[in-house]
């Protein structure tokens, strides 16, 4: 009888020292995974829906230089930067390009008085509440939430969104802040216009001190 | 030796392993149409109504309902005719209206104004050459990019004609527009279509201004200033 079948193959000493390598990998590799793959840097930012329309802001707010607030026009005085009415297209499709496939979306929902329906694309949670006017009257440009809108074909969701974000800001805003004239001149960069102190005197001369209290967000 | 199956399975189980942070490399880098993912729902989505969201109950789909017709909005003025509409017993308004002080402030918001909403067409300077007027009349000769397009173009601010008009009656054309040009009262409030009119008021001086404009510390500077350079360099070049 052969008793080599009885003892352990030499190859399993190797046993251990493997075990101890793999328990000390897989959990730095969930974590790694969990960290990365999990934030909303990867579920949410880049989410891009198609819209009805392939209205595009590199031509509009790029090209043709139109202000944001040409159409978001609520967004310095209301919570909500308000989605266009179909009216304010009209103001200039009436004439440019009116039978191009691109716009017969629009000119239907025009005859019949209803919405054109756009897909939402940065959407917070119902329980977060959050307004435009307090930032953009502090000197907070939309660049610094938005990304280039003005380069984008189509809108995707370029930040987090998510709450350490939003706090991230609220402890130290003074790299955001901007002249007031600036807020919608996505190409202007603070952190190359101004000095850090003049960043500093921008944020006395508005007396800006964002709150972190969990009211102020949710209420 | 290892058995073949054990090394088999360990290569299985590393290929495995990349696979996942792949995803999350290219989930991190990418667009994406999908909707985001979030794993715990919470209260994300409540049954209540924001503002521009959607109500399947009504036929529009639009939770926000318009308002009945004639109904009139807190706050919105309907006292004073010559604020909203501009005329004073049934003529334009030949001064702003007493809500309204014009000083340095008011202008400065005017011109801001004026660059969001009549710059793209009417131009920086109103002279009626915005982008806007550029890209139509390159769609206007061009058929096939121009896909139906009819421009008329936006109406030069400095026209004599406009230069007569009084104040009221570029505020009426303001707020509801006229000929080919469109309504933008639903976009500007009341103050800052008055705001405007000051500011066209003042592009139209600053186009046309006289020498008792200047004041008369300044008119020194002014007058030693050379008026027709290029004319000068011609004939430069013609000599040489
Ligand atoms: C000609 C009108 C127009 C102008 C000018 C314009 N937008 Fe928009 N914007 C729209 C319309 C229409 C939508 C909805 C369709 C879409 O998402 O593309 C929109 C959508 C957006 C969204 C996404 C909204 C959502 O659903 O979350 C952002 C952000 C935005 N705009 C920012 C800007 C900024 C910043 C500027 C200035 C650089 C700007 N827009 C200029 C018309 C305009
Ligand atoms: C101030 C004038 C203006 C307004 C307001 C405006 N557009 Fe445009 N739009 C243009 C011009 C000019 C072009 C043509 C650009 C070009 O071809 O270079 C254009 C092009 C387009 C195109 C591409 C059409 C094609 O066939 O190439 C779409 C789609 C479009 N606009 C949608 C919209 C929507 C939706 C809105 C309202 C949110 C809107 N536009 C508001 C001026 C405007
Ligand atoms: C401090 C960050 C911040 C700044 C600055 C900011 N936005 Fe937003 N914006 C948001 C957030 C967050 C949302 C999502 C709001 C929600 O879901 O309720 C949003 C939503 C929007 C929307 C979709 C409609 C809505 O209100 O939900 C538009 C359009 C928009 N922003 C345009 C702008 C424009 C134009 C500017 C610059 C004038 C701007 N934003 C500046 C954070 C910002
Ligand atoms: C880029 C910087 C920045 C980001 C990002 C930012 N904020 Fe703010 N926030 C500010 C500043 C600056 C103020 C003005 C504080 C002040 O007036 O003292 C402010 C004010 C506010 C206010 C008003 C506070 C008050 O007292 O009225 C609310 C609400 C708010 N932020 C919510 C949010 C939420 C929700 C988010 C994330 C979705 C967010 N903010 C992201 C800079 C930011
Ligand atoms: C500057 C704004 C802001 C402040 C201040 C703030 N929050 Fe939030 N909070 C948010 C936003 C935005 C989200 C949504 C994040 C998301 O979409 O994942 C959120 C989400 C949450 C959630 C749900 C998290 C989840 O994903 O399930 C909890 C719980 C919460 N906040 C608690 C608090 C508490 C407690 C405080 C006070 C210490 C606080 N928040 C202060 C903006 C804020
Ligand atoms: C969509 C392009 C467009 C925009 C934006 C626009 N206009 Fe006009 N405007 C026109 C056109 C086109 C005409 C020529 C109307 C005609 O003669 O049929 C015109 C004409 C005028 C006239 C002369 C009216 C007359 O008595 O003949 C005035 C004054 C005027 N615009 C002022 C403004 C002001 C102020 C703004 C900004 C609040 C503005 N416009 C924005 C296109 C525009």
């Amino acid at each position: 009888m052969n008793r080599q079948h009885y003892v352990f193959p030499k190859w399993s000493n190797m046993l251990l020292p493997t075990l101890i390598a793999v328990s000390t990998v897989v959990p730095l590799y969930v974590v790694l995974l969990a960290a990365y793959g999990f934030s909303p840097k990867a579920t949410d930012v880049g989410y891009q829906p198609e819209q009805p329309i392939p209205f595009s802001h590199a031509v509009h707010a790029g090209q043709l230089g139109m202000d944001c607030r040409y159409c978001h026009n609520t967004v310095e005085v209301a919570a909500k930067a308000a989605i266009p009415p179909t009216q304010t297209c009209m103001n200039c499709h009436e004439k440019i390009k009116k039978d191009s496939d691109q716009l017969q979306l629009l000119h239907e929902t025009y005859q019949r008085g209803e919405s054109i329906p756009w897909v939402r694309v940065h959407d917070l949670p119902d329980y977060v509440y959050f307004h435009h006017a307090a930032h953009i009257s502090r000197g907070v440009g939309c660049v610094s939430c938005h990304g280039r809108v003005d380069q984008m074909e189509v809108v995707y969701q370029h930040e987090p969104l998510s709450m350490a974000w939003c706090l991230n800001c609220h402890r130290n805003p003074e790299p955001h802040l901007r002249p007031l004239g600036e807020i919608t001149n996505l190409a202007y960069d603070p952190m190359v216009e101004l000095t850090a102190d003049e960043r500093h005197q921008l944020r006395k001369l508005h007396s800006i001190d964002p709150s972190q209290d969990c009211s102020t967000c949710h209420r | 030796m290892i058995p073949r199956i054990f090394i088999y399975i360990t290569l299985i189980l590393i290929a495995a392993a990349l696979l996942p942070p792949a995803i999350t490399a290219y989930m991190r880098t990418s667009k994406k149409p999908q909707p985001r993912i979030h794993f715990i729902q919470d209260m994300d989505n409540q049954g209540k109504f924001r503002t521009q969201h959607e109500n399947p109950l009504f036929d529009d789909n639009r939770a926000m309902r318009p308002p009945v017709d004639g109904a009139v909005m807190r706050g919105e003025i309907v006292d004073s005719e010559h604020l909203t509409s501009g005329t004073l017993n049934g003529t334009w308004a030949t001064s702003f209206p007493s809500q309204i002080t014009v000083n340095r402030e008011f202008l400065q918001r005017g011109r801001e104004r004026f660059d969001i909403y009549c710059q793209s067409c009417h131009g920086l300077a109103g002279y009626g050459d915005g982008i806007v007027d550029q890209v139509a009349r390159d769609l206007l000769v061009n058929s096939r990019l121009g896909k139906g397009t009819s421009w008329v173009p936006p109406r030069n601010l400095h026209e004599l004609t406009i230069h007569q008009q009084v104040v009221g009656e570029i505020f009426n054309t303001i707020s509801v527009g006229k000929n080919n040009m469109p309504a933008l009262e639903s976009q500007i409030t009341v103050e800052d279509r008055w705001a405007i009119v000051a500011w066209v008021r003042a592009l139209q001086r600053s186009q046309n201004a006289e020498l008792t404009d200047i004041p008369e510390s300044d008119r020194d500077n002014l007058e030693t200033v050379n008026l027709i350079p290029s004319n000068n360099e011609e004939e430069e070049a013609d000599e040489e």
